[in-house]
């Protein structure tokens, strides 16, 4: 079976302040519907890598393929347009839009896909909103709802363009234990009976512990899986 | 492309929408701006055209009339050789015609010409006026009655006394008002004109006018062509001058060019003789166009501020966009079709806005030489231009801010 992400022998220096090389090759292939944590302490590098994979930093050595397509090399417009259509993202903070309604805060990428009328988008977003618990909220400014509840309209966000990897940078980072739990559980049921492939940046050692597969980073390498 | 427009403008107009006090402040700056442009253009060429009507109630844009020969008489061949040398001292220019003796020719082919409107012939001479004891010089003006009214509204001044009574009488004159003091003449008195050549004949004083020009109304009285051709013995088409006024009197030096080729009398244009009038004109135009447009820019620079504010507040927003897929051509989009409909609205109002300003100056009371209120032009071309600056101001205004957003690296905002 193809990988649903591949990477190969990456190599990252930051030149700010100094030149330090942060990822000293790092190579892994993730396969669908897998939910995997990447962990480590600060510095080690994973949240850096994390970025390279989202296509948003393209400054690095090494080759990285999602479903197939190599990413590297291509330009800021076309790896936008893949962002769009194939990963879906989940922050420590929620970072959602505050002036925008719950609903409009999930549609909008799907919106900027435009591969769908609006109705139909609508209609999915409400659906993945119902799924997520989040019922009766739909119209709310996004700054108006819990924190718990705002990281759950992240995720159905993440979800809306049923993308090929969510990627989650520290997800329940910012969480009570409880809402911790429920988040969990939500990624848990994605990968399990969506064959959502998930990966995610934490330092929950709990959270890791009960992902498919575990990426430990140790100084820039991969030192255990 | 259009579906992605879609989405950058709901973002717009939500980005728009979600600050109500700050995009009246960036609209009432556009809408200050643009009024502004209006009223002071409208205003200056209010003035502008004030001013002509002032001057041209006396001055034809076109004058045709024989003129002093440019160089003395050449009396001798010059000698061709170079062993000769000529010398002719003290030569005179002479005039040997006096005025335009067959007029009639000229007036059609000035009628004839396309952006001519009116024309007329005068028969000026200097004179004595004598009333009683009194005795002054002057100048009398032999005029057509209808063609003379249509090129200077001559009737519209007339204080006393009706214009069409000179048609009717052929021994009316009527006479300018400070000249009717000096001589303290009164409407029905009897005057009597001496003209250089020692003719001496009396007039009624049928009307007095009054055309603004205290040198003109101190000094010119006013009687038929026939009258004047009859006292001072002229031929039938006898006449000093021939005066035509074009279309726009910003235009008269090109068709006086155009005429004069074919005029072997002297055709002058209002502007040779008028250079302060026309120096006037150009200087209050550049000054009301490099005022207006500095509002304008000061316009632009609020906008400026206005949208720099609105980037730097939604960075983090910008970064997650970015995440999501949007590219730096929909970031520029989102905040360019912000700022332009600022820019968009502040001008519709605006235009309102500077109309009714300059409506409203319109009616403020003036009443200096022939104005009543002061002078308001309304022209089309100033809406439009004003409207075509306002939106390129904002559109440069708003132009920057916008690349800025989209330079924005997600990766440092996000990471924090």
């Amino acid at each position: 079976m193809q990988p649903a992400l591949s990477v190969d022998n990456i190599i990252k220096y930051f030149h700010d302040p100094e030149t330090i090389q942060v990822l000293k090759g790092i190579s892994f292939d993730v396969q669908p519907g897998e939910f995997l944590a990447l962990i480590g302490k600060s510095g080690s590098g994973k949240s850096t890598l994390l970025y390279l994979l989202s296509t948003m930093d393209t400054n690095y050595e090494g080759t990285i393929q999602i479903n197939g397509t190599r990413l590297t090399g291509l330009k800021q417009n076309e790896l936008a347009r893949f962002r769009n259509e194939h990963i879906g993202f989940v922050f420590q903070f929620h970072y959602l839009l505050p002036e925008f309604s719950v609903l409009d805060n999930v549609m909008l990428p799907a919106l900027k896909l435009g591969k769908q009328p609006p109705e139909q988008i609508r209609a999915k977003a409400l659906e993945l909103l119902y799924l997520l618990d989040i019922k009766g909220h739909e119209d709310k400014k996004a700054s108006r709802i819990s924190g718990g509840q705002q990281q759950r309209v992240a995720i159905a966000r993440a979800l809306i363009n049923d993308p090929a990897i969510i990627m989650g940078d520290e997800p329940t980072g910012n969480l009570d234990s409880k809402n911790t739990k429920v988040v969990f559980d939500i990624f848990r049921e994605l990968a399990r009976e969506r064959g959502q492939t998930i990966i995610a940046v934490t330092h929950d050692d709990e959270f890791a512990a009960n992902c498919d597969r575990v990426i430990e980073m140790v100084d820039g390498k991969i030192v255990g899986e | 492309m259009n579906k992605a427009m879609g989405v950058n403008n709901k973002i717009a107009w939500v980005h728009l929408t979600s600050k109500i006090r700050q995009l009246i402040v960036a609209v009432l700056s556009v809408t200050f701006g643009i009024s502004m442009y209006i009223f002071m253009n409208s205003f200056t060429s209010g003035v502008n055209d004030a001013q002509a009507e002032l001057v041209f109630n006396t001055m034809a844009h076109i004058r045709v009339y024989n003129d002093l020969p440019k160089e003395a008489r050449q009396l001798l061949p010059v000698p061709t050789g170079s062993d000769t040398v000529q010398f002719i001292s003290n030569p005179k220019r002479i005039q040997y015609t006096e005025g335009i003796k067959n007029a009639e020719p000229i007036r059609e082919l000035l009628e004839s010409s396309p952006d001519v409107v009116a024309v007329t012939e005068q028969l000026n001479e200097n004179v004595f006026f004598h009333n009683g004891v009194s005795k002054v010089s002057g100048s009398l003006s032999g005029v057509d009655i209808d063609n003379e009214n249509q090129l200077f509204h001559t009737a519209q001044y007339m204080t006393e006394g009706d214009w069409y009574e000179l048609q009717r009488r052929s021994d009316g004159v009527i006479l300018g008002t400070g000249l009717a003091d000096k001589i303290s003449a009164q409407m029905g008195d009897i005057i009597s004109l001496s003209t250089s050549d020692g003719i001496l004949k009396t007039y009624k004083v049928v009307g007095l006018i009054e055309t603004g020009s205290a040198s003109v109304d101190k000094s010119r009285a006013i009687i038929s062509i026939q009258a004047a051709r009859q006292l001072l013995s002229k031929n039938q088409s006898y006449a000093t001058d021939v005066l035509a006024n074009v279309r726009h009197y910003n235009d008269a030096r090109t068709t006086a060019q155009r005429i004069g080729a074919s005029v072997a009398y002297k055709t002058e244009a209002w502007q040779e003789g008028n250079s302060q009038l026309e120096s006037a004109n150009v200087l209050r135009d550049i000054l009301a166009i490099t005022v207006s447009l500095t509002i304008l820019i000061v316009a632009g620079f609020g906008i400026y501020n206005i949208m720099n504010m609105t980037v730097n507040e939604k960075m983090r927003e910008i970064a997650i966009l970015k995440a999501m897929g949007f590219d730096g051509k929909d970031i520029v989009q989102i905040f360019l079709i912000q700022s332009i409909a600022i820019g968009f609205m502040g001008g519709l109002v605006g235009l309102l806005l500077g109309f009714i300003i300059s409506a409203g100056v319109d009616r403020i009371p003036f009443k200096i030489a022939s104005l009543t209120t002061l002078p308001i032009a309304y022209i089309p071309t100033d809406y439009v231009m004003a409207l075509v600056f306002g939106l390129l101001t904002t559109f440069v205004a708003g132009y920057l801010p916008a690349r800025k957003a989209s330079k924005i690296d997600p990766v440092e905002i996000l990471r924090g």
